[in-house]
């Protein structure tokens, strides 16, 4: 689990001109559960989009593969075609079923007939446990369950990393939790590399190999790790006191 | 300087000796033990009137937020406070909540000197609110040449006037309303909001076109929108322009036959239906229907990540979501146009019909005659100049959405306004073009 799949490389980024991420470099191995963690406003979110290539960043640059991303159209959109993403809302498009919207990326990028999509996205909805819902209005469907069709549509061209942007927000503890271990599941089981940004220290222990945090004052990162060495005398204050909730229990 | 000498109620008393008025805002005796004996609609006091823990300090912040009432130690008063103004010193005794703004406001405004003293000495307790509009005013008043000099602050107290200072000199702190640098940052604001408007439009349009060349078609959602923008508009298109022409056929026919000009009317209705008001008429309609539309979908799309989603999966946005939207505008404007412009020559019949008493075969032999193909093939030419404008622009401000559902309100607002003004921009330039190239019409 040494191969590099993501690379950082001295990223400032932002909104509106704004610098919220300053030199930050890290690297992220293939098959591995990275969590990025950290404060509101230190920049989880704006990393990850970094990342997506939703937003350019300032400067540095963001290798995927050993590719820039952001070095030609072409490169990054054959990167987006490698990944896939749960946004915090589950982001279904309201206008189609849960069935079609994890048919969607199966009839933008593939050839598929109409039934082999149907199997196809029936089989994600299935491993998330969410194929009783697939003639559902998204809408109207729970939080936790619009979360899980995301995941399947985010699935179902098999990525090779899954990035997932608070996937607990919003979600009771049992859901939360239930969700973490399909999340985990898929990681586990296809190697898929999964970049998650939260800020559930119940998630992070579950689900992290290891623990990236960023701090809205340093702009930047201040501690890498598994949950437990950051959890455990840090040494830095801003670290024991995001962990320090935990040990306290 | 006056203590509290009154008892119960507010009083004002105005002195006439010299430049000496006192102001008693809320005052009672120790004797009272708390409790409002002052009729003047004063209510009870609130929590923050209460009395801070032992040992505990005031309030220490004003960016924090964390507390609202400077307290200073160890004081278990009630509210009460005074004001003497005194030639040019304003005395502050007691204490003061946020009910006594106006009261604060009105005294200090009314002082009208060179140099002015604010004596804190006797101030006992003082609301963040409150400080901030003495600060407030103060700092206005300086601006316009008078001399200010706070004196016996505590430190609490100057704590917080010090951090308004900092909090005024932050580098793009915003400006006071109305001053003068407000409204020089506000111009150049809308300046550089219309151009990047304009600038972003042109993009986005450029982009939509090459998107529209270059990508699939995707024939079961533009038929959707077909039927949404096209189909579902036909009965108030129909309606508006069948009434539009029933008014002003009633209206010019009622002018025209006051010197017996009455059988020009289906000619002057002819033409003015098919040249403008067919095509402006359906254009206004669709901007205000399937515009605001365009613009609400896409920015509620944005606001759920919708967008983000379908960018991430790899989907060409423009491909995706803006050119099925400008094709189907593209086939049924015309069609809207023409139905317009019939139901509109409807109208002018019906008019003449039933005011005028015109037989219809007379109404439409003079239509007929008064009209060449030209007139109605440039209502459609209009038609497609107005798909494109209405399609993207909706796109556009639906695609700027950022944030939060209010800001949906707004591109939808925005959608239609600019839809529309560009629909009478392209309206203007064309009508220069059609006087030349209108048979029978060029100068």
């Amino acid at each position: 689990m040494t191969e590099i799949i993501i690379s950082v490389e001295s990223l400032t980024g932002g909104y509106d001109g704004s610098v919220v991420l300053d030199n930050v470099s890290m690297d992220v191995l293939k098959g591995e559960v990275l969590v990025i963690v950290g404060r509101s406003g230190c920049g989880k979110s704006t990393i990850m989009n970094h990342m997506l290539g939703l937003q350019k960043p300032y400067s540095g640059r963001i290798l995927f593969d050993g590719t820039d991303i952001w070095s030609s159209v072409q490169s990054l959109r054959a990167a987006r075609r490698r990944w896939g993403v749960l946004f915090q809302s589950g982001a279904l498009l309201g206008n189609y079923t849960v069935l079609e919207n994890v048919m969607l990326p199966l009839a933008e990028f593939t050839d598929l007939s109409r039934a082999e999509m149907m199997n196809v996205a029936l089989s994600k909805l299935e491993a998330v446990g969410m194929d009783h819902a697939a003639f559902e209005n998204p809408l109207e469907i729970s939080g936790g369950m619009q979360k899980r069709a995301g995941l399947a549509r985010a699935m179902v061209l098999d990525p090779e990393v899954l990035f997932f942007d608070e996937p607990s927000a919003g979600l009771d503890p049992v859901t939360s939790a239930e969700l973490d271990e399909t999340i985990l599941s898929v990681n586990r089981a296809l190697g898929t590399t999964l970049i998650v940004v939260t800020h559930e220290l119940a998630s992070i222990f579950a689900i992290s190999d290891r623990v990236v945090m960023l701090d809205p004052v340093e702009r930047g990162i201040i501690a890498t790790g598994t949950a437990r060495e950051l959890s455990r005398n840090h040494g830095d204050t801003r670290v024991e006191a995001f962990f320090g909730r935990k040990i306290g229990e | 300087m006056h203590k509290q000498q009154h008892s119960d109620c507010i009083q004002r008393n105005q002195s006439c000796k010299g430049l000496t008025v006192t102001v008693v805002v809320h005052a009672k005796t120790e004797a009272q033990n708390n409790k409002y004996q002052c009729s003047q609609n004063r209510p009870p006091d609130n929590v923050f009137s209460q009395p801070p823990p032992p040992g505990t300090l005031g309030i220490l912040t004003i960016i924090g937020g964390i507390s609202n009432r400077l307290f200073p130690e160890g004081d278990a008063h009630t509210v009460t406070g005074q004001i003497d103004i005194s030639g040019g010193t304003i005395a502050i005794s007691g204490r003061f909540t946020v009910k006594d703004l106006k009261e604060i406001t009105t005294r200090f405004e009314a002082v009208s000197v060179e140099k002015l003293q604010i004596d804190f000495s006797e101030c006992q307790s003082l609301d963040t609110a409150i400080a901030a509009r003495i600060w407030s005013i103060t700092e206005g008043k300086r601006l316009r040449g008078t001399v200010i000099e706070f004196t016996g602050m505590n430190t609490d107290i100057k704590v917080v006037f010090d951090k308004f200072a900092v909090v005024e000199s932050i580098p793009g702190f915003p400006a006071t309303q109305h001053s003068l640098r407000y409204n020089f940052e506000d111009i150049g604001d809308k300046v550089l909001a219309t151009w990047e408007t304009i600038s972003g439009l042109a993009l986005f349009t450029a982009k939509a076109f090459k998107a529209l060349f270059s990508g699939k078609v995707r024939g079961s959602i533009t038929g959707y929108y077909m039927e949404q923008s096209g189909v579902m508009a036909v009965p108030i298109v129909v309606t508006l322009n069948w009434l539009m022409g029933v008014v002003l056929g009633y209206q010019a026919g009622y002018q025209m036959s006051q010197f017996g000009g009455e059988l020009f009317m289906p000619a002057l209705l002819a033409y003015s239906i098919c040249w403008e008001i067919g095509p402006m008429m359906t254009a206004v309609l669709v901007a205000g229907r399937s515009g605001s539309a365009f613009a609400a979908e896409i920015g509620t799309m944005k606001v759920r990540q919708e967008v983000d989603a379908l960018e991430v999966m790899g989907f060409n946005l423009y491909g995706y979501m803006v050119t099925p939207k400008m094709i189907a505008l593209f086939f049924v404007m015309p069609l809207l146009v023409t139905v317009a412009n019939f139901s509109g020559m409807a109208g002018g019949l019906t008019a003449g019909g039933i005011f005028l008493g015109m037989p219809a075969e007379v109404y439409i032999a003079e239509a007929k005659k008064a009209l060449i193909p030209f007139d109605l093939y440039w209502g459609i030419i209009k038609s497609y100049f107005y798909s494109a404008i209405i399609s993207i622009t909706g796109s556009f401000m639906g695609m700027r959405v950022r944030g939060g559902p209010a800001s949906v309100g707004r591109a939808t607002t925005s959608a239609v306004v600019v839809s529309i003004f560009l629909v009478i921009l392209v309206d203007a330039l064309l009508s220069l073009l059609f006087i030349q190239l209108r048979p029978g019409l060029s100068l």
